[in-house]
């Protein structure tokens, strides 16, 4: 596996043997994480789907480099990764919108941080802005804009340092169901165009399967990798697709495998 | 209409809806605005009582207290007022306490934002310090103000000093808990996307604190105020609160009031001024409803 990092432009994201645990406070751990290894290859739009507590949030604040892991280490285009920065562009949960930034000057912060020129940034901010659909809100403040516009403004945050790979924490969870499916649809729209890699983590299986190219599905306690599943379905995948019988299959397979989790889970209670 | 209720669809083609620029063909007179702002409830509000208050004391002057060492009509005190303005010795107290008041509250801004940050920002230099910001806070400043006296002598030093002190802590206090009040997200967004310590401060933490600093130094004008007549009142050879002391010797009332009234007129004055600037720095919040 760790051979397929030496072809470059083959493997964006290497993560290897990745453990998180935490020290609690007079004695005893907590281990988070478990021997986390994957890749991701260049271009892929890769899921991580998993139960609520199966560390995903925790895996994916490592790979920005907001938390820092216990074990392994996570390579980033030939690069070992140490802290965040500004090559991997993160889409968080909760829209996390500077509520004082209009919406340009939210979408320019990334880069901006940078230190880069100005003018330069601001051209490409606002083709990220009418990538995503906002043009002509460029002045507007963070409380003027619907949940799912915030949202696009999160994403064109993301986009605009012109990122190595996308992080996307359930960047959906908490829109409404109509708003998170066209949302979905957008981001697929989106990653097309720009021929991105993404990281995306979600415990909704039927987002996953709708999104991914291939899906990783983590168990809960400690949170481990269990099976990568590849998503065969043709692009592009409209609404239609969730009625086929081969997305049944595949969330069907997603879900089983967590199932499964939980199983082991309460066995290993029994002694 | 709200831009928040445009619906949202899959490729949402909404147009925004700005507020057009006026032309100049569409503006409109200064009377005509001013026509405008007196029927806007809150201003006629604020007038009626304007004048309700202004003739009850002029009532209460001429027929109730009539007693000049008591009290007097405001017509009185405006004829004080005048004759003050005519000799130059209005100018001279207003322009003595203004000073005072202005250095004061400069130092307290720029040295109550700055360590308030670094309050707010590191619990360590919290824990050295906090005993003493809340020490100093409570402490009435009629104990400080002839200690003050004594080490900067009869000036404008002194004054600025018991300024100083009586309306730093307001700011720093505020500070230093908007500072601690940061939504946690705020700060992730900025690390996610490397911002260094400084640009953390300068991009996050200062402007998700404004309204809270503006709150410090709203608190911080009134005390200010009061910090300056303590201070003429120990010591002073001009001033508004030296107008009042010397006038009250003098058994001067008109004179002792139109120093009262000149004060509460700076109150008024400065509050408005904040907001105003408040109204520019704090644009991005949502706009309160009126009715």
């Amino acid at each position: 596996m760790i051979e397929a990092s030496t072809a470059p432009g083959e493997v964006k994201l290497a993560v290897q043997e990745i453990g998180k645990t935490f020290h609690r406070r007079g004695g005893g751990s907590l281990t988070v994480l478990e021997d986390i290894s994957f890749e991701v290859r260049a271009g892929e739009f890769f899921v991580i789907v998993g139960p609520s507590g199966c560390g995903k949030t925790t895996f994916l604040r490592i790979v920005q480099g907001l938390d820092a892991p216990s074990a392994g280490r996570i390579v980033l285009s030939g690069q070992p990764l140490h802290g965040p920065g500004a090559d991997r562009g993160f889409v968080f949960q909760n829209d996390s919108l500077y509520p004082w930034r209009n919406v340009l000057r939210n979408v320019t912060f990334g880069a901006e941080l940078q230190r880069k020129k100005r003018a330069a940034n601001e051209k490409f901010a606002r083709d990220i802005i009418s990538l995503v659909g906002l043009n002509g809100f460029e002045g507007h403040y963070p409380h003027e804009l619907s949940g799912g516009m915030r949202q696009r403004v999160n994403l064109a945050r993301a986009f605009a340092v012109d990122p190595d790979i996308l992080l996307m924490d359930e960047p959906f969870a908490s829109l409404d169901a109509l708003t998170r499916e066209a949302m979905q649809q957008e981001l697929v729209r989106i990653v097309a165009e720009t021929a991105k890699t993404v990281l995306f983590i979600t415990h909704q299986i039927d987002e996953a399967v709708m999104l991914a190219d291939r899906i990783a599905v983590f168990g809960t306690r400690p949170g481990r990798l269990m099976r990568i599943i590849d998503v065969d379905l043709p692009r592009p995948r409209l609404l239609n697709v969730k009625r086929t019988p081969r997305f049944q299959e595949l969330v069907d397979q997603v879900w089983t495998l967590i199932a499964q989790s939980h199983g082991l889970e309460a066995e290993g209670r029994d002694p | 209409m709200s831009p928040q209720r445009f619906p949202e669809r899959v490729m949402d083609t909404v147009t925004p809806k700005r507020p057009q620029p006026a032309s100049p063909a569409q503006r409109i007179s200064t009377w005509h605005r001013l026509w405008h702002a007196v029927k806007r409830p809150r201003v006629r509000r604020s007038l009626i009582s304007l004048i309700v208050v202004i003739a009850g004391w002029e009532i209460v002057g001429r027929y109730v207290l009539t007693n000049p060492l008591f009290f007097v009509p405001l017509s009185d005190v405006i004829l004080a007022l005048i004759r003050l303005w005519g000799t130059g010795e209005l100018q001279t107290h207003i322009a003595a306490s203004f000073r005072a008041i202005g250095y004061g509250m400069a130092l307290s801004i720029v040295f109550g934002i700055a360590f308030g940050i670094v309050m707010g920002a590191s619990r360590t230099v919290a824990d050295y310090t906090e005993v003493y910001v809340n020490a100093l806070y409570a402490m009435p400043l009629v104990a400080i103000a002839p200690l003050l006296i004594l080490w900067l002598g009869i000036g404008v030093a002194s004054k600025v000093g018991v300024v100083f002190l009586i309306s730093v802590f307001p700011i720093l206090i505020s500070t230093t808990s908007g500072v601690r009040n940061v939504d946690k997200h705020y700060l992730d967004v900025a690390r996610a996307f490397g911002a260094t310590p400084v640009q953390i401060v300068g991009k996050v933490l200062v402007p998700a604190a404004l309204p809270f600093v503006i709150t410090g130094i709203r608190l911080a004008i009134g005390r200010a105020i009061v910090g300056v007549v303590v201070g003429e009142l120990f010591g002073a050879t001009a001033g508004l609160g030296f107008l009042i002391y010397t006038s009250g010797q003098t058994f001067d009332v008109p004179a002792l009031f139109a120093g009262i009234l000149c004060l509460a007129i700076a109150g008024v004055v400065l509050t408005w001024a904040l907001q105003r600037v408040e109204m520019r720095l704090v644009r991005w919040r949502p706009a309160p409803l009126e009715d």
